[in-house]
């Protein structure tokens, strides 16, 4: 069983704070932390591992220092660990992003074709849950996303059932192999590593690819270039002014929706017809 | 057992002691594992305050070169007494203290501490972090032969096993190297805020010419609501340190509450206007252990030594400790050293530590101001009677009364008198020599 694992290095935004007048985050000083869904995906790919035999690597893209993500994720069990860096690749939104982890997932299968293929169902930062989904189409493998459990799983029989987390309640799903997820913190409980695993990882050095080597990316398709994505204005909204409460039982339904609307600012004409229709008298 | 850990030596803690003695062992060829509980060496750290080189040199000769992340040199110190509402200040600024590398820098040990990590790392130490040591491991003699930790599979061995824990001396008392936890009375509690300002208006307030001036303030007096204790104020890079250091045992006795006491110092006239539009970015408390050399722990049993502040390895009245953990860790390191080559981990071997740190300015120091926890215990009035004396006497002495000067000076006698008697200020000028004479 091959599991491949993409992690993300995020700064912990539980400790940042935007900048009032630029907007922007004021990363000076805030830890940077594996992003939390994503531990989550890389113990579930070790319980796999665990049960089935076989190897879990895992891949991230981002600056030498995210490095440090890849190790934490060695102490939780990962046997390989792969940083893809270079200034080439900087500034990359989702697209270029999801083209970068599928191009590296591709000579990756080469080796090893791997079974499953995991992500956090989204990283903390950026919030947009688009490159795993975007990674899946690329690879032309299934998708599940937000999945909670992996009910049964056969690299025999090449074949899963997953559950995942939809609005209504959840949905179960029967898979072929190999399957992308994109997993929820329910996916696996992270377990505190041995520490003959902390002292395995303190020496580990992960592999690093370059844009053109160990495989060579397409130029046009990675970093700002490869990004179409552009970000017109970033703001804090205004705060919402306090809302005014009517209450039913003092004037009647169809008063309380006229005042409503009246404190919304809705056209003159729908509240002059409810208020007429109403026969109440508007001030 | 084929597969359980073995190291030459284990090191318990990732601040200066710890990371000294896992440097000097790894340089000198012991394989040494260092356990540290934070995420990162230093993260439990709130020290601010300042560093002493000469100690670092020591064990670390080509420091400089390896850009240590200092904040700014102290090229001006003193101390500053202060009355509920002046301050009088002695302070010394010379150009001898502008050389670099200077010989002591302001530091935030948060930032400090990885640096130094890294360098016994680089050196061949194994560090590993977020990881506890519960308790010591021992053979059928007594001796310590390993340690476990919280994580599963944690135990892990090696016939010598440094104590650098820190304040919080679990695995000293475990060790039967001290016989119990330490009294409120003998150890201070200083609470401590990071307050960042642009580096330009910072040199603008403390009359700095660059980012490479710093100052570095002891206050007394009314900061501690004249009771025995002291606050600082340091520059850092693009803030100030300020806090307020009192044994734990004031705190007890007259019910105040740590975090009123620094808000009321940083609300004192004369400091404020340097506080005001910063940001406060930390704020923390720590405990600082001020046993003095009567109350230090053995510092060594069979199989284990321990330095630092799990030694109590503080030197209060000149805010020193940083450099003593250095300089013990480095001492425990080479009698570690020694200890292999002669195969040799008992505690009569190992007490080789104690003579080298007898015989350097760690214990020599410690010994001499070992009655100054006392002195100012006896004395409770000491700082906040002098303190607003000399405000007071500095007022008359300032101040052009239309009178002649001979009845101010007068003046100035009858206020000394009316709050201590001559007798009184010799008896406690004789004490406080004493104290310092050791």
């Amino acid at each position: 069983m091959h599991a491949i694992v993409a992690i993300k290095q995020v700064p912990d935004t539980s400790n940042v704070r935007i900048d009032p007048e630029t907007g922007t985050l004021i990363r000076e000083g805030v830890p940077a932390i594996i992003n939390p869904y994503d531990i989550h995906a890389v113990e579930a790919a070790v319980q796999l591992k665990e049960q089935f035999g076989g190897r879990v690597t895992v891949i991230t893209m981002g600056p030498p220092k995210a490095a440090e993500a890849l190790i934490e994720c060695i102490e939780q069990g990962a046997d390989r660990a792969i940083l893809l860096t270079d200034r080439k690749f900087g500034g990359a939104d989702t697209l270029a992003t999801s083209y970068v982890l599928a191009h590296a997932i591709e000579a990756l299968n080469a080796e090893w074709p791997a079974d499953i293929i995991l992500f956090g169902k989204q990283a903390i930062d950026g919030d947009t849950a688009q490159v795993g989904p975007g990674v899946a189409v690329r690879l032309q493998i299934p998708l599940i996303t937000y999945a909670i459990a992996i009910e049964s799983f056969d690299p025999v029989a090449r074949t899963a059932v997953v559950h995942r987390r939809i609005e209504q309640g959840v949905e179960v799903l029967q898979t072929r192999l190999p399957v992308l997820l994109t997993v929820e913190k329910e996916i696996a409980p992270v377990r505190r590593a041995p520490l003959p695993r902390m002292i395995t990882a303190a020496r580990y050095q992960p592999e690093v690819w370059t844009a053109e080597t160990p495989v060579a990316f397409d130029p046009r398709q990675i970093g700002l270039k490869g990004s179409p994505t552009v970000v017109g204005k970033a703001y804090t909204p205004a705060p919402r002014a306090g809302g005014a409460i009517v209450t039913v039982a003092d004037c009647g339904v169809e008063a309380a929706v006229a005042r409503a609307l009246e404190v919304m600012g809705i056209l003159d004409t729908v509240r002059s017809s409810v208020a007429a229709s109403a026969g109440v008298e508007v001030a | 057992m084929p597969d359980r850990l073995s190291y030459d030596a284990i090191v318990v803690g990732g601040g200066p002691a710890g990371t000294a003695a896992a440097l000097v062992m790894a340089r000198g060829g012991l394989s040494v594992i260092q356990i540290e509980r934070g995420r990162f060496a230093g993260a439990k750290n709130i020290f601010g305050g300042v560093f002493y080189t000469h100690a670092l040199a020591d064990v670390l000769p080509d420091y400089w070169e390896r850009k240590p992340p200092f904040e700014r040199p102290v090229t001006e110190q003193g101390y500053w007494m202060l009355s509920p509402d002046s301050a009088l200040r002695i302070m010394h600024k010379s150009e001898q203290y502008r050389q670099e590398p200077a010989g002591a820098y302001t530091v935030l040990r948060a930032r400090f501490d990885p640096w130094f990590a890294a360098q016994a790392v680089e050196a061949g130490a194994l560090l590993i972090t977020r990881t506890t040591v519960t308790r010591l491991l021992k053979d059928a003699r007594g001796f310590v032969i390993g340690v476990d930790t919280d994580r599963p599979d944690g135990q892990v061995y090696a016939p010598i096993v440094i104590i650098a824990e820190g304040v919080n001396n679990l695995l000293t008392r475990q060790a039967g190297l001290i016989a119990s936890d330490l009294p409120p009375r003998y150890v201070a509690l200083s609470v401590k805020e990071y307050l960042s300002m642009p580096p330009k208006e910072l040199q603008a307030r403390f009359g700095l010419a660059g980012p490479r001036e710093g100052v570095a303030i002891d206050i007394f007096g009314d900061a501690t609501l004249g009771l025995p204790g002291t606050a600082f104020l340091y520059t850092d890079q693009a803030g100030i340190s300020i806090g307020v250091g009192m044994l734990l045992e004031e705190f007890v006795c007259h019910r105040l509450r740590p975090y009123d006491v620094l808000a009321r110092f940083k609300n004192h006239p004369v400091i404020r206007p340097y506080l005001e539009g910063s940001e406060s970015r930390e704020y923390g408390a720590h405990l600082i252990p001020e046993m003095g050399y009567d109350r230090m722990p053995r510092l060594a049993g069979n199989g284990v030594m321990v330095a630092g502040d799990a030694a109590g390895m503080v030197d209060a009245l000149h805010r020193e400790g940083t450099n003593l953990a250095i300089i013990a860790g480095k001492a425990a390191a080479e009698t570690a050293l020694a200890a292999h080559e002669q195969g040799d981990f008992s505690a009569a071997f190992l007490s080789r530590y104690r003579r080298d740190l007898e015989a350097s300015f760690v214990l020599k120091d410690m010994k001499q101001y070992r009655h100054m926890t006392d002195f100012l215990d006896s004395t409770p009035g000491f700082m906040g009677t002098y303190a607003n004396l000399l405000n007071d006497a500095a007022l008359r002495y300032f101040t052009a009364h239309g009178i002649p000067k001979r009845s101010m000076e007068r003046e100035i006698v009858s206020l000394l008198r009316e709050r201590r008697s001559f007798t009184g200020i010799a008896w406690d000028m004789l004490k406080l020599m004493r104290a310092m004479r050791g």
